[in-house]
């Protein structure tokens, strides 16, 4: 066999690229380690993607992840990343991706720096730690501080009122001519839903009264920080009706957590038999429950479902027409509160059922493992709770009965430790009122009011409270709950006229 | 004292046996495995290559792929979406693609490609690496880019024979000369159907095949009444899994040797730098001889200990070169092609994978 024979046209081709690209592949690596800095040929390890990245958060964003391009050192990069001011948080792992979640929300109104270098690159196979990685800096921003109430002095009287802590700015959302008697924030901040009727309707403002939503220029989190200042002036557009009152009388309404369904409890005004709950989607159509008369209701944290008073119970329907009860709790008669999270819940117990404690009330922990304990019994009333951020705490507004001739209940803010479950009370309130407490989403501190009603009703005094007394003045209140400054609960009184304050989520 | 000293020894005897029995099972269990996860495959391969046997009309098949070499080279590559086999499957399709006469440049693009351009890796590497995209994207064109660079290379030799396997040259020679003398009888150029198997020189001196299913026709494909026709296709898939069978097994058996004695740990440990993390993954994806269907949620277990572009080593180099497939392409090919073909892409892969981690 000849050489010819031997060698094909393939043979050199082959092999001359084989020889080709071992030079090549010499070059490169010979390139990578004689170079020592700024290499052309060489990618340090880097930081490339940070979820939170010139981003506007909220209570609602409790982790965000950093994505390396190469496998890190886990305790170097822990040791070294830098937030300020700091943030406490768990650091957990996935592949390449660095997941930081927050212990508590982060404050609001304030500009968050993350910086890392010097955490180091890590190979299988090799006890030294390898390339350090690029100097990253990035920065995010929480959401500007604000609560909302109603005002009810001045022009302000009856009108919604927005406060913009970090900006010490006050605008009124909605116009002169509509009264507000409720109102609940959008979990995203930007709008506001509230109940109202118009001026002009006097005493029976109570019974004309219609859903409307407006915008509060607090937007998405895509939002960059320098955009905020702008948004503020979004705050003057003009309310959007939700729900006229034309053939139903509206009552109560609860707006869901994902904030893309309300509930509503409507009276017909021709037919008072025709009554019950209504569901607006989305889309603003309405349409009628039909699975439940509507005793007091709460829609559950997770969007899905409405607790309702039904009877001696609380029974848990779908958010869906004519839907049979997913469950029924008999042994409660009232969810006061939900956690944020949707783990826990507070729930009264009448008690009914025990003649021991008739007359007495009893407020339960229940949570999703089937834990049901007592926090506290007592002769008066458990007006509100809510739960702290962290759902460590229950912030309630209790009312104790007074000994005496006449029937008179004593209300005070109490904070009950869910751990010990010990109660302190923490502020005794001058008379009993129909109010409602709100925590920051923060944790800064829990909103409340103290109202001076009268009897008397004539036109021009609403607006009036739950209980159909009207409101002659009112005060609000943040109560700052013990922190590293101070070992005791704070409160301050808050230069505005106004009821039901609410904090912005 | 004695005693005492045989007990010793026969306990260190027991506890060796032991260590090699153990080794054994291992070494059996991965064995089945690998032969029970490759099995379907190769059949689905020998299914497609008898289709193509019978069903197929070789010039118009050669007429459809392009003349130009990268263009056929490109062909060959992306024709993994036609016949969408795993690396088992597509040795005994890019044999046939061989016999049928098509360019061997063409042949041995799809062999190097149709295992990842499919569409079925192609999914299944989405659903473990969704979240980075651009692994998916680039195992798809850096396995183009491979396939079609070798292809062009090999589209230069245009006789096919010098590449092939002795037995099969013969084949081919003999199916060649068949195919020559009925043009030479017939006055035309009327190829024969080319097909594997056991050849007979007839009495008009023309080869029969000795399943006597080899008709005298001119007609490209052969027209069998159906009964045969679905006769000798059953004969051809046997024979092919008999042939084709064997060296899987084999193949099995040495890879699943290799993973016992050299064990995975000790590849691993091997990644030092972005370079031999590189190295480390595509020995390791030659030696654990996974399939390329679900090789990428292997690949997906050393994301948090491995670069993207070691990772992307793995996804390309497996599919294309393997141990348990090395005894499937000595079928075909001389061992000097395999070592050629063996060479480039693991020098391709090296390459592109090493320019990727600068820009990664």
């Amino acid at each position: 066999m000849n050489n010819q024979q031997r060698f094909h046209p393939i043979d050199t081709i082959a092999i001359a690229l084989i020889t080709f690209l071992s030079f090549i592949i010499g070059f490169l690596i010979w390139n990578s380690n004689s170079c020592s800095s700024n290499c052309w040929f060489e990618v340090q390890p880097q930081v490339k993607e940070f979820s939170w990245q010139n981003k506007q958060i909220s209570s609602e964003d409790k982790a965000f992840l950093m994505t390396f391009n190469r496998p890190m050192d886990r305790d170097s990069v822990e040791q070294n990343l830098a937030i300020e001011p700091p943030l406490p948080g768990k650091f957990s792992w996935a592949g390449n991706k660095l997941a930081y979640t927050l212990e508590i929300p982060a404050p609001y109104g304030e500009t968050y720096r993350v910086f890392l270098q010097e955490a180091r690159q890590k190979f299988v196979g090799q006890e030294e730690l390898g390339e350090e990685v690029e100097p990253f800096f990035s920065q995010f921003k929480t959401r500007d501080r604000a609560f909302a109430y109603i005002g009810s002095e001045g022009e302000e009287r009856g009108r919604l009122i927005l406060y913009n802590w970090t900006r010490q700015q006050k605008t009124i959302l909605t116009p002169e001519n509509l009264i507000v008697f409720n109102f609940e924030p959008y979990p995203q901040g930007d709008r506001i839903l509230f109940s109202a009727a118009d001026k002009s309707s006097g005493i029976d403002a109570i019974r004309m009264l219609q859903l409307y939503t407006v915008a509060t220029g607090f937007n998405n989190n895509d939002r960059e920080p320098t955009q905020q200042v702008e948004d503020t002036s979004l705050s003057n557009s003009e309310p959007k009706l939700i729900l006229d009152n034309k053939k139903y009388q509206n009552n109560k309404f609860d707006l869901s957590q994902d904030g893309k369904t309300i509930v509503v409890q409507r009276l017909n005004r021709k037919k008072p038999q025709d009554f019950g709950l209504w569901i607006i989607n989305n889309d603003n159509s309405i349409k009628p429950l039909k699975n439940s008369t509507g005793g007091d209701f709460l829609v559950t944290p997770d969007s899905k479902a409405l607790a309702v008073a039904e009877g001696e119970g609380i029974a848990l329907f779908p958010l869906q027409p004519e839907a049979q009860p997913l469950d029924f709790l008999p042994k409660f008669g009232r969810v006061v509160s939900f956690s944020s999270d949707g783990r826990a819940a507070a729930m009264v117990n009448y008690n009914t059922d025990n003649p021991d404690l008739k007359y007495t009330r009893s407020l339960f922990y229940v949570n999703n493992q089937g834990l049901q304990k007592e926090l506290l019994n007592l002769e008066g009333s458990i007006i509100d709770c809510q739960f702290n951020p962290t759902a460590t705490n229950l912030y309630c507004l209790l009312s104790e009965l007074k000994q005496g001739d006449e029937y008179r209940e004593q209300p005070y803010i109490a904070a009950i430790d869910l751990k010990t479950n010990k109660t302190t009370p923490l502020l005794a309130l001058p008379e009993y009122q129909d109010s409602r407490i709100s925590i920051a989403p923060d944790g800064l501190g829990v909103l409340f009011d103290q109202v001076l009603t009268s009897d008397k009703i004539s036109n021009t005094n609403i607006p009036i409270n739950d209980s159909g007394a009207t409101i002659v003045t009112s005060r609000l209140w943040l109560l700052i709950p013990p922190s590293e400054k101070s070992s005791s609960h704070q409160v301050e009184q808050l230069p505005f006229i106004g009821f039901n304050p609410q904090w912005i989520p | 004292m004695m005693l005492l000293f045989f007990r010793e020894i026969a306990q260190d005897n027991n506890l060796r046996l032991l260590l090699i029995m153990g080794l054994l099972h291992n070494a059996f269990t991965l064995f089945l495995s690998l032969l029970v996860e490759a099995m379907p495959f190769l059949l689905l391969g020998v299914i497609v290559s008898s289709s193509l046997l019978l069903l197929v009309d070789e010039r118009k098949l050669i007429a459809k792929i392009p003349n130009n070499p990268f263009l056929g080279a490109l062909f060959g590559s992306c024709a993994g979406f036609l016949f969408p086999v795993c690396e088992c499957g597509n040795v005994p399709v890019a044999r046939r693609l061989l016999l049928k006469g098509v360019s061997p440049g063409v042949a041995i693009a799809f062999l190097l490609a149709a295992p990842t351009i499919n569409p079925v890796v192609i999914w299944s590497t989405w659903v473990a690496f969704g979240e980075q995209p651009q692994i998916v994207i680039l195992r798809v064109i850096f396995s183009l880019v491979i396939a079609t660079i070798i292809g062009l290379i090999f589209s230069i030799q245009k006789n096919p024979k010098p590449l092939l396997q002795r037995t099969l040259a013969k084949r081919f020679n003999l199916l060649s000369n068949t195919q020559a003398n009925q043009s030479q009888n017939n006055g035309e150029l009327t190829p024969v159907l080319l097909q594997s198997g056991t050849f007979l020189l007839g009495t008009s001196g023309q080869p029969q095949r000795m399943e006597g299913l080899l008709s005298e026709t001119s007609s490209a494909i052969v027209t069998f009444p159906n009964k045969n026709k679905f006769q000798s296709f059953l004969n051809n898939v046997v024979l092919e899994l008999r042939e084709l069978g064997s060296m899987l097994i084999m193949g099995s058996a040495i890879a699943a040797s290799i993973q016992v004695f050299v064990p995975r740990e000790f590849v691993l440990s091997l990644s030092h730098d972005t370079v031999t993390s590189i190295i480390a993954m595509m020995i390791l994806a030659a030696i654990v001889s996974i399939c390329s269907t679900v090789d990428s949620f292997f690949a997906l277990s050393f994301a948090a200990t491995f670069t993207n572009s070691s990772l992307l080593a793995f996804l390309i180099f497996g599919p294309t070169i393997d141990i348990k497939a090395i005894g499937l392409m000595a079928s075909v090919f001389k061992p000097k092609i395999i070592i050629y073909i063996f060479a480039i892409v693991a020098q391709l892969t090296f390459l592109l994978t090493l320019i990727y981690s600068y820009f990664s």
